[in-house]
């Protein structure tokens, strides 16, 4: 099945030509088009995981081009990381297409939507089968691409057209970062494939400080696409997308594509100790610094955003930490638990048309299946024990610990705590409580979506016993080849990860589920800090002011070079172009002596030129 | 010569020559012998096949030693076989334009047609394996006598006529020039044999010999200038181009130009490469009289591309087009890289599927309409989405856009510029420039295609000689394209033209 695993992304690919082509005409019916592709895909992705379990690594490649010496190739591989994830994306993917089915009814641009979906998930499938950086950086343009035409699909709203163009332009500054460590990798190693490069960052090839410049270097790009501070920004407005493409895009696959990156080239970071610290205090910060964001937000659909980003935080941390286990670990379980809350928010946006959480409780008894599912999600985020997120948070604080992060480990844990309060905070804002929207006719989602949802949930509990230090450590000892160190975990950490969580899910209980404390005790207490976590620290405001208005001097000073000196050379090329079309053209007069003229002309000249340079030019 | 050293030449070699020279005299016997009202379009199929078997004989002796026979002055050496699957390709093509030619007073002569293609095209494989100037100039004056005749066959054509005309004299001209230039060299070496001349230029070691022959490598350079369409011999092309019939025009911008480079690389690397120079360069006379090359290679971009902004007719465009293209070639060869032939190659085999394609599509249209203006090709999209689609194909790959074997191929000439030592970045940056603006009206071609309304609504049907090409040139230009490893494994097999000197 492995040879055969570079047919897993034409399918979606098919779906997105396809429906491009005779979409318009199969309005609503393409869903079943895009449905049965990932259905394929997926299927084909479970048999080459399958396969994979009980083999080894596969790799296909063929020269693609060849430059003088220089031989670009083009291929996939089957390593276990790939097949992996080759099944989170195609099942995810899928259960979203299902999902939209009915979330996206009624839409007039219903095909095109689906089409979108395709080009996305080829994209991300071939991202995650590319065996060199070169292919890596194509996909990852591509799933960018896809990002981008679906966070403006409303492109009719202001908001969404202007996040779509903050979320290209924010994750284009960290490939630019990309870009160069990947054209720094190929001038020092000669090669894009991993495997090169693996092994000239062992043998010495790479100099240590270059196998920590590039290293951080493409760290930069997983930041943007991670969405991971300082280039985080993009990634709570990119909810102005349709939430099924929230759900797919920013939340279970492609934020995940700058964790998957660092993962896929972990022995390069491993190689440079400045590069995983680098890696794990950004994770770490990160994680901290949008959980304190997200206690305050009102918007369902953000708050799920920034716990994204405070999650992707905590993935860095788990790589940077040295624990490439932990990492893919938590990328998989959260793939399951954000999608599911994801879905189920959009079940609820659905149902009383607003984002607002300040707007809506009450719907738990309206709502009898998304409430329990939603709850499930927030659950596993949480890190309630026998929850998949439990497994996968404890395992990265247990790597945080035993790598001498103590400092991280307690920003983590607080980050825990802070987590447990925001998620419950909204559970309570949304379902609990009294009914605050003026929505009359609240109803349960059709099965379409929640059928996914039901799926997700069921994963999002049990995603966590592939690897659970209780039952075994399966995921870790077959991502390693049987190399996974068990590491003897004191066992206080999974106590205080507990005791931390339900602490945080007590004082959401007191402050909005039972009301016995008042909502502002707090925040009246410290209005200075409540406003700065609102307005999200100022980041957005800070790059206005610093970098967004010197980027208008810069623009306007640019514009008057380009309008009076730019513009001139243009005309004069223009003018100068045009001249000679018509001096040529009128040289062209049909007569045939002119054109034996300007031969001898021309040869004259050649001639001469040659007289008078002795010779030789 | 006895009949015994005849009979021990390896007359295999030939087998590709003697298969087209065979299928000429069939079809010529067979247009003397058949009643005058029979319809002769089927002989064009014969030709067809026939050129498909000197092609297949031709791949087949790729694997063979270099040989050369009669004297050395016929050579088997990769160079010749490499080149001889570009013009019976391109020639094949051509054929199978010319079986669809359908002029508006219908074509009295098609007989003949079909043979003297077949006999052109026997020019050009004998020039790309001669090894003495008199088999090259043979060569040379086959190819070109019978384009010609070809230029003129619509013979109630006045534009036919005109072009025919213009043809012949710019031909003499051109053919007078590069006999000039031979015969200085001939004086200098006291042989016409390829090798021995490379042999005795080694020995000119006085500066006014070698100014000498600098100056027959200008002749030389301005008289084959005329084949390959390049300034300053490249201003017949648009109007000879114009008045020629379809499949002709298409096998003078493909077979003709491909001969053309033949001959140039030929005759200056095995000349000129070995002889000595005092100027800039002293090693050889090649590499210090690069920048000639290199002026005429800017020259011709700059002329062929400006120059096709202002066309209305799609014959002329695409001969201005074809000029510049020739100075994208004149690149590969100016800057003398180690990859030089090889990107060559690629590129004319890149050219002949995307330009054959393109005329396929021209022919068909302007057939229809008895002109080639640009306007018959609006709103082609509505009229033949697939045939639009293959249009923008070969436009594409024209305007060497990504995805084409057009950028495969100019990127192996643009990169062999800057590879060598010092690097050409003038003539890389006037290629790129003229490329941009060659953009401008490829993708005028491309917005009357999608577009703009059609006059007509009555759809394109496309005959089946004219579906076979349209079909392969698409498929090639697109094959090569995304799989351009498929075309250096066929020139992996020449391993860089090695034996060009032995």
């Amino acid at each position: 099945m492995m040879e055969i695993a570079w047919i897993v992304p034409l399918f979606p690919l098919f779906s997105f030509f396809f429906l491009l082509a005779v979409g318009k005409k199969m309005k609503e019916t393409s869903a079943y088009v895009g449905i049965l592709m990932t259905l394929l895909s997926f299927l084909l992705s479970l048999a080459v995981l399958f396969d994979r379990l009980g083999g080894s690594t596969y790799k296909a490649e063929h020269v693609w081009l060849t430059i003088g010496s220089v031989k670009l190739t083009a291929g996939f591989a089957v390593t276990a990381l790939n097949a992996w994830m080759l099944v989170v994306v195609s099942l995810v993917s899928f259960l979203v297409h299902i999902y939209s089915k009915g979330y996206m009814h009624g839409d007039e641009r219903f095909s095109v939507f689906y089409a979108y979906l395709g080009l996305f998930t080829f994209a991300m499938l071939g991202l995650v089968l590319s065996p060199n950086l070169l292919q890596t950086y194509v996909f990852w343009e591509l799933v960018g691409l896809g990002s981008f035409l679906l966070i403006g699909f409303y492109f009719y709203k202001e908001e969404a057209k202007a996040a779509a163009k903050k979320a290209f332009i924010m994750t284009r500054i960290g490939d630019v970062g990309f870009f160069i460590g990947m054209i720094l990798l190929f001038w020092q190693v000669g090669s894009f494939a991993y495997d090169d490069i693996f092994r000239a960052a062992e043998d010495g090839t790479l100099s240590q400080t270059m196998v920590t410049l590039t290293a951080i270097l493409i760290f930069i790009g997983a930041v943007g696409k991670s969405g991971q501070f300082p280039l985080h920004t993009w990634l709570p407005d990119a909810m102005e997308g349709p939430t099924p493409v929230s759900a797919l895009i920013h939340a279970a696959t492609m934020v995940a594509a700058g964790v998957y990156l660092v993962a896929a080239l972990f022995p390069l970071y491993e190689a440079s100790e400045t590069a995983m610290l680098t890696v794990a205090v950004v994770g770490g910060f990160t994680a901290l610094f949008a959980a304190t964001i997200g206690l305050v937000q009102t918007d369902i659909k953000r708050v799920l955003a920034y716990s994204t980003v405070s999650q992707l935080g905590y993935m860095m941390l788990a790589l940077g930490s040295g624990s490439y286990v932990a990492g893919i670990f938590h990328l998989t379980t959260h793939a399951f638990f954000k999608a599911l809350l994801f879905l189920a928010a959009g079940s609820v946006i659905h149902a009383v048309h607003t984002q607002d959480i300040e707007k809506m409780g009450g719907l738990w008894r309206k709502m009898p299946l998304t409430g329990p599912l939603f709850l499930i999600g927030t659950l596993a985020i949480s890190g309630v024990p026998l929850f998949s997120g439990f497994f996968s948070k404890d395992e990265i604080l247990v790597a945080a610990w035993t790598h001498g992060h103590v400092a991280l480990f307690w920003i983590a844990v607080v980050t825990a705590f802070f987590t447990a309060f925001y998620m419950f905070r909204l559970f309570f804002l949304v379902f609990g409580g009294e009914k605050r929207h003026d929505e009359k006719d609240v109803h349960e989602a059709p099965a379409v979506m929640t059928l996914p949802m039901i799926v997700l949930a069921v994963l999002a509990v049990a995603a966590g016993y592939v690897h659970t230090p209780w039952f075994g450590t399966f995921l870790g000892d077959w991502l390693t080849d049987g190399a996974y160190a068990h590491e003897t975990a004191p066992g206080w950490i999974m106590a205080v990860a507990t005791a931390v969580s339900l602490l945080g899910i007590f004082l959401a209980w007191l402050m909005y589920g039972k009301r016995s404390l008042a909502r502002d005790w707090l925040s009246s207490r410290v209005p200075y800090t409540y406003s700065l976590l609102w307005n999200k620290y100022y980041i957005d405001e800070l790059y206005m002011r610093t970098v967004g208005y010197a980027a208008t001097a810069i623009s306007l000073l640019l514009s008057y070079i380009d309008r009076f000196v730019v513009e001139g050379i243009a005309r004069l090329i223009a003018a100068t172009v045009h001249t000679s079309a018509s001096l040529g053209s009128r040289m062209q007069n049909g007569q045939v002596q002119m054109y034996g003229a300007v031969t001898f002309v021309g040869l004259a000249l050649l001639v001469v030129i040659l007289a008078f340079t002795g010779g030789y030019l | 010569m006895s009949m015994h050293t005849l009979l021990q030449y390896k007359w295999s070699m030939m087998t590709p020559e003697f298969i087209v020279l065979i299928t000429a005299l069939i079809l010529s016997l067979a247009d003397l012998w058949m009643p005058n009202d029979k319809n002769r379009r089927p002989l064009a199929w014969i030709a067809v096949v026939g050129v498909v078997i000197a092609l297949i004989a031709t791949a087949g002796l790729i694997p063979a030693k270099p040989v050369s026979i009669l004297y050395d002055t016929f050579r088997i050496d990769s160079f010749s076989k490499a080149f001889k699957l570009l013009v019976l390709a391109g020639g094949a093509l051509c054929l199978l334009l010319a079986l669809d030619y359908r002029p508006k007073e219908g074509l009295s002569h098609r007989g003949e047609f079909y043979y003297l293609l077949l006999c052109a095209l026997l020019g050009a494989m004998i020039m790309a394996s001669s090894g003495d100037l008199i088999t090259l100039f043979v060569g040379l004056e086959l190819l070109s006598v019978s384009s010609y005749i070809l230029a003129g066959i619509r013979k109630t054509s006045a534009q036919s006529n005109e072009s025919a005309l213009k043809y012949v004299i710019s031909g003499g001209i051109a053919t007078a020039i590069t006999l000039f230039g031979m015969s200085y060299i001939f004086g200098l070496t006291g042989t016409t044999n390829l090798k021995e001349m490379a042999f005795e230029v080694q020995k000119l070691a006085d500066s006014n010999y070698q100014y000498l022959l600098a100056l027959a490598f200008l002749l030389l350079l301005v008289g084959l200038s005329f084949k390959i369409s390049s300034v300053p011999f490249h201003m017949w092309a648009p109007d000879v181009y114009q008045g020629a019939p379809t499949p002709v025009t298409a096998f003078l911008s493909v077979v003709s130009k491909t001969a053309g480079f033949v001959i140039l690389l030929r005759l200056f690397i095995t000349i000129f490469a070995a002889a000595p120079a005092h100027g800039k360069d002293p090693s050889s006379l090649l590499l210090s009289m690069q920048n000639y090359i290199a002026v005429l290679a800017g020259l011709t971009m700059i002329i062929g591309n400006t120059v096709a902004l202002r066309q209305r007719s799609m014959k002329r465009l695409f001969a201005y087009s074809s000029i510049a293209h020739a100075g994208y070639l004149l690149v590969g060869f100016a800057a003398m890289s180690w990859v030089m032939i090889d990107s060559i190659w690629f590129y004319l085999l890149a050219y002949v599927l995307m330009n054959v394609g393109a005329f396929a599509i021209i022919q068909r249209l302007s057939d229809e309409a008895d002109s080639d203006d640009m306007i018959h090709f609006a709103g082609l999209y509505q009229r033949n989405p697939l045939l639009a689609v293959s249009m923008g194909i070969f436009l594409l790959s024209l305007a060497g856009i990504p995805g084409t074997a057009g950028f495969i191929g100019k990127l192996n000439i643009f990169l062999g510029a800057l590879m060598t030592e010092p690097g050409h970045y003038m003539l890389a940056a006037v290629m790129i420039a003229t490329t941009v603006v060659s953009y401008v009206y490829y993708f005028g071609v491309f917005v009357q295609i999608f577009f703009r309304p059609a006059d007509e609504a009555a759809s394109v049907k496309l005959p089946v000689g004219l579906t076979v090409t349209v079909v392969l040139c698409a498929f090639g230009t697109l094959l090569f394209g995304i799989f351009p490893s498929l075309a250096y494994q066929v020139l992996a097999q020449f391993e860089h033209f090695g034996d060009f000197l032995q």
